[in-house]
């Protein structure tokens, strides 16, 4: 529905990513700061190798970047997709905003040619 | 930048919230949503045009719209209606979709439009409620706190955009 199709794929990456309550709690975790693979298995009942796949998505989305510091390789949140997301959002409000002065116009122009009619008839 | 964190908030956690007041009988706007031939009168923004629209007004039924830009590009939307109670309320689903009305599996996100029309002194109220959430996933999603997240996930957000 909105006008322009930006970055389709970025955003169902996006949509893909966060629709998994754990990756949401990972994100949720990491809104308070960076830290480490082994903190972030730590709440969850996951292996590493578990953990490591949620992350691997939600890095492929471009939400997380991983530190390339030897041994804690610490995780940290982007908020750019985030934003796209929202960008989204107002894209939609733009829509129904614009459609809405249409809808205003076209009743008013119903309504003036239904009393013409009735003048007739 | 307080106000821009909160407006960012309320963007995500109830997605898009429209009130407007319009100067006609309640009927003739309930019509206006529910009727092709008044719909793709005003369905749009301004410029675009509607060459098919094709509504199964039931629960269940759909809906398959194409929105024609100004350039002539071609936009089409389908959905399901959950909720129809004449002439006061109309919830449905929207997607992307092709001309068949599959829904594009490029864009895989499930959207809820619930549109609630108030009777006012002869005018009618029209207040448009656009929920998104990826596809498949629907209310269960929502109740799982996906809008909670999202909340959370702003906060940073609006972080990010002061840095």
């Amino acid at each position: 529905m909105p006008r322009h199709k930006a970055r389709p794929d970025h955003l169902s990456s996006t949509f893909a990513a966060l629709a998994d309550p754990t990756r949401r709690a990972i994100l949720g975790r990491l809104a308070s700061g960076e830290a480490s693979v082994t903190e972030l298995a730590k709440p969850f009942d996951l292996t590493l190798p578990g953990i490591s796949k949620h992350l691997k998505v939600l890095q492929r989305a471009g939400l997380i970047t991983q530190g390339r510091r030897a041994q804690w390789r610490p995780c940290r949140l982007r908020g750019r997709p985030l934003r796209e997301v929202a960008d989204w959002v107002e894209r939609y409000r733009r829509f129904w905003e614009e459609s809405f002065d249409r809808l205003d116009d076209y009743l008013r122009e119903v309504q003036r040619k239904e009393k013409r009619h009735d003048g007739k008839s | 930048m307080t106000a821009n964190r909160d407006r960012t908030t309320a963007q995500t956690q109830r997605a898009i919230v429209i009130t407007r007041v319009f100067d006609a009988p309640r009927q003739l706007v309930w019509k206006a949503w529910t009727e092709p031939r008044h719909f793709a009168r005003w369905y749009g923004p301004k410029g675009f045009t509607t060459p098919v629209c094709r509504i199964d007004l039931r629960v269940g039924g759909k809906y398959l719209n194409c929105m024609r830009s100004p350039e002539g590009q071609d936009f089409w939307s389908t959905g399901v209606f959950r909720e129809i109670v004449a002439p006061e309320r109309l919830v449905m689903t929207a997607s992307r979709a092709d001309k068949d009305g599959n829904v594009d599996a490029d864009w895989p996100v499930e959207t809820q439009i619930s549109v609630t029309f108030e009777e006012d002194d002869g005018r009618t109220k029209v207040t448009l409620e656009h929920v998104g959430m990826p596809a498949g996933t629907g209310r269960d999603m929502a109740e799982a706190g996906w809008n909670e997240s999202l909340d959370r996930l702003a906060d940073v957000l609006a972080e990010s955009r002061q840095a």
